[in-house]
């Protein structure tokens, strides 16, 4: 029989901000362990949140044997990779110091706003060994600052945020930004004339999680997927290459996947120059369906792994976006919530918040709207670029993107 | 039960949490877990600032309760603060699930029931499919250092069933579920299910792009929850208004929203994903009535919300589990049925959109509701089934626009998502009411 630990330790410490101030200062360090056993072509699985010993919980995964559930994979083995991405780590006492620095800030310069929610600390170490040698560990420590903003003269529930994700914050460059961004929710524009305008996303959430539906390879090779049946075929405008990118740089998740598979250079291709060459893939479901196996297995600390999703990121393929805005004002969207693409591809959604952003600049707050468009010809021949987020601090690792699309005002 | 520190507020909320998930993938078993965890999340108040730990070893509670007072100022007059008086003392036991406990149905037969369903999706359309058996049993136990003392228990069960579905180039994913308190309401749903198989399937044969345009939208006891929950059910959260002049003016009590017709409810008492017998602070859970025939008459709160805006407690303080605070959050929200037959409020509309069922919702200045099933009205009758991508309208605006709600009724529980509010998510909550009419909504 064989036997795999999982051990995964979070440690956080979170600042609650209400009305610009300090209002709770919340901590919590909890560990959640997942056993699994294998034998004769089975998996047994157990788990527990708290320090619940090794041998309890193994005991528990032989008996979950008994549920005959089939597992005929060969586990992954004889690798040792471990990995400190968290080496800037900040303690509770610098980030209430950071916090309250924010805040008063915030206060002195900013009256005419209100800013709620939080900014916390959190470091995590996850560890993956099992008795075939395989032994994973992936460590980080990173800051994410999420504050509701809201104008005091308006009556809605939220009117934008100020946010950071990521591990290197730095106070300058987040001043740098958010001043702008800030005097930007001040100042009211327009939008400008015409149907058709570049639409700017930052972490366009909708579209990464219609496309990682569309490349999961059990989906795609069952029929469900937009995409069934169209390996090898072109599909996006040339310039557009995505990846399913297992690097922690990008996202604070461990570089392995939830079967210990590590990826060459972390990432596999699956569409190349708009071309889709691949689906992504765990053990059961390249074998299942004779796809290529792409370390793509998901699933609870003490689950079956599974393929449900995996994520993807696309390549930056253009550098300058005020040339590529050719002369032409874009349009920045803030926050768009509640938009989504319907099975075929079409997409439309609101824009609660956008700004007007020439390129180098962002120059106002534009009224509300919305956005229409298809998933083919957003990325195809109405695709701008993706972009290295040199503009916007949002976080270490963003991705500004552009499409030109349908304004319904 | 604990020493709770002087000069300072205390609570602590402990909860033990059994859980089953059993999935299939088609055919093949997928996973059959059982889990057992206990945490505890603990609050410490000096009058200025809160301080909170949530831990796994219970045997812990009392050190960091220590810990967590060493970091606080003590403040004699600590009684005395808004927040703290507001606070209710509650002594109670509400065990409700010791005969009909699902931690007593073997996972077994849990594991039959679904295996059993699985022979409904034998359609050529539906192309893939998991599915899940899940249920939660949590028993809260809430202390705090003004001498509330509750116990309470929760339980709910159901099943899931994610569908992928296919007709020729036509493509679509649908979420059959069904929510219950106890496992023997789950048996002999194959009428309920195969029903909505077969809506699915004729979905994807059939649906068309819809025509973008503003549309006289009737939505279905299910829309009608999300719509109540995402168009006027956050504003009513009063942690958005604490110190805020402009918020409180626009929402202020006695304003008219709607229409006569229009009555919207917040009942922690109801049975089912929202059911709150108390908070996550011990206040008694209660029925809210937000909006009483047009007039906007209450909103939810928690001690300290309801200290600040001088309103009464409602029992809306709630956590999604015990590693977080409590925060204003809704329970079961309705609006309530109305006298009219639907069939009625449909022969009124000449073209209109009619909303079964949905994926997701979101609530800001701008509401949204993303349809998975939505169709045609045409003169007066449900006729083609349409895609679409999302419906969406003004808070300040829409609410005026509900111009008929049906005698029909129905409260809905489903398995899997949840509301969403910042980091906390998902929070089961309860939704549904009447059939719902609103004038005017940009369908896209």
């Amino acid at each position: 029989m064989e036997k795999e630990f999982i051990t995964i330790h979070e440690k956080e410490t979170a600042v609650r901000v209400q009305n610009t101030r300090v209002n709770a200062v919340r901590m919590k360090d909890i560990v959640k362990k997942g056993v699994r056993v294998y034998r004769d072509g089975n998996i047994g699985i157990s788990g527990a949140i708290g320090e619940v010993p090794d041998e309890v919980l193994l005991e528990n995964a032989v008996q979950n044997l008994g549920a005959g559930i089939s597992y005929p994979y060969e586990l992954s083995g004889n690798l040792k990779d471990h990995r400190d991405y968290g080496k800037n780590r900040m303690s509770g006492d610098q980030l209430l110091e950071c916090a309250e620095e924010i805040l008063e800030r915030l206060r002195v310069e900013y009256p005419d706003f209100d800013f709620n929610e939080g900014i916390l600390t959190r470091e995590v170490s996850w560890h993956m060994k099992n008795t075939k040698g395989l032994d994973l560990e992936y460590k980080d420590a990173y800051m994410i600052l999420a504050l509701i903003l809201k104008e005091k003269k308006s009556a809605n529930v939220i009117d934008g945020f100020l946010e950071y994700y990521g591990r290197n914050f730095d106070l300058q460059k987040f001043w740098a930004f958010n001043a702008q961004l800030l005097e930007a929710y001040r100042r009211r524009v327009p939008l400008p004339e015409g149907d058709t305008l570049p639409v700017l996303t930052v972490e366009f959430h909708e579209l990464s999680s219609f496309l990682s539906r569309a490349l999961n390879g059990e989906i795609y090779a069952t029929g469900g997927s937009i995409f069934s049946n169209k390996l090898g075929q072109k599909l996006f405008n040339e310039k557009i290459t995505i990846d399913q990118n297992m690097s922690p740089v990008y996202r604070a998740e461990p570089f392995f996947d939830m079967e210990g598979v590590v990826l060459k250079d972390d990432r596999y291709t699956l569409i190349e120059n708009g071309r889709l060459v691949s689906v992504y893939t765990d053990k059961r479901t390249a074998d299942v369906y004779k796809l290529p196996h792409t370390g793509a297995a998901s699933g609870d600390y003490d689950g079956v792994p599974s393929l449900t999703w995996a994520p993807i990121r696309f390549a930056v393929d253009s550098s300058d976006i005020k040339t590529a805005l050719d002369g032409k004002m874009g349009i920045l969207v803030a926050v768009s919530s509640g938009g989504d693409f319907t099975a075929d591809g079409s997409f439309a959604a609101p824009v609660q918040v956008g700004f007007l952003f020439d390129g180098e600049h962002i120059i106002g707050k534009l009224p509300e709207f919305s956005i229409r468009s298809h998933l083919y010809k957003m990325l195809g021949e109405d695709y701008i670029g993706t972009f290295e987020n040199k503009d916007f601090y949002f976080g270490d690792s963003v991705q500004l993107q552009g499409y030109y699309m349908t304004i319904v005002r | 039960m604990y020493n709770f520190p002087k000069g300072l507020y205390t609570d602590v909320r402990i909860e033990e949490i059994f859980e089953t998930k059993i999935g299939f993938k088609k055919d093949a078993l997928q996973e059959q877990k059982v889990r057992s965890n206990k945490g505890a999340f603990i609050r410490v108040f000096d009058g200025e600032r809160w301080y909170y730990s949530s831990l796994t070893d219970l045997s812990r509670v009392q050190e960091c309760i220590d810990a967590l007072a060493r970091m606080a100022k003590p403040n004699e007059n600590i009684a005395e603060h808004p927040v703290v008086k507001a606070f209710e003392v509650n002594k109670d036991r509400i065990v409700q699930h010791e005969k009909d406990s699902v931690t007593d149905i073997p996972v077994t037969e849990k594991q039959a029931l679904l295996e059993g369903y699985l022979k409904l999706l034998d359609y050529p359309e539906i192309v893939h499919h998991t599915s899940y058996y899940v249920d939660n049993k949590t028993i809260k136990t809430i202390y705090s250092s003004k001498g509330t003392a509750v116990t309470f228990d929760k339980q709910t069960c159901g099943i899931r069933l994610n569908l992928e579905l296919a007709s020729s180039d036509n493509k679509n994913r649908d979420v059959i579920s069904k929510a219950a308190i106890r496992f023997d309401e789950l048996i002999g749903l194959e009428d309920y299910l195969k029903e909505r198989i077969e809506k699915a399937i004729a979905f994807v044969r059939e649906a068309v792009p819809v025509e973008p345009g503003i549309y006289t939208v009737l939505l279905s006891p299910e829309a009608a929850g999300v719509f109540t929950h995402e168009s006027f059910g956050h504003k009513s959260e009063s942690d958005f208004m604490v110190g805020d002049e402009t918020m409180k003016a626009e929402w202020a009590l006695g304003k008219t929203i709607g229409r006569e017709l229009l009555t919207i409810v917040d009942d922690g008492l109801v049975p089912g994903n929202g059911y709150v017998p108390y908070d996550d602070e011990g206040t008694r859970g209660k029925k809210t009535y937000i909006v009483k025939n047009g007039k906007l008459t209450g909103r939810l709160h928690s001690a300290a919300t309801s200290a600040a805006l001088e309103e009464p407690l409602t029992g809306n303080a709630r956590a999604i589990n015990f590693q977080f605070e409590p925060i204003v959050r809704m329970t079961t929200t309705y609006i309530e049925k109305g006298d009219r037959p639907l069939k009625d409020i449909i022969g009124e509309i000449d073209k209109g959109i009619y909303v079964e069922t949905i994926r997701h919702g979101s609530g800001m200045s701008t509401f949204t509701i993303a349809p998975s099933r939505a169709y045609k009205i045409e003169n007066g009758k449900i006729t083609v089934p349409v895609k679409v991508s999302v419906i969406t309208g003004n808070v300040f605006e829409t609410l005026a626009e509900v111009d008929a709600v049906s005698k029909e009724f129905e409260l809905l529980s489903f398995v899997g998502g949840g509301c969403g509010k910042m980091e906390q998510y998902p929070l089961p909550v309860g939704f549904g009411g009447p059939y719902t009419r609103v004038r005017k909504l940009k369908v896209q």
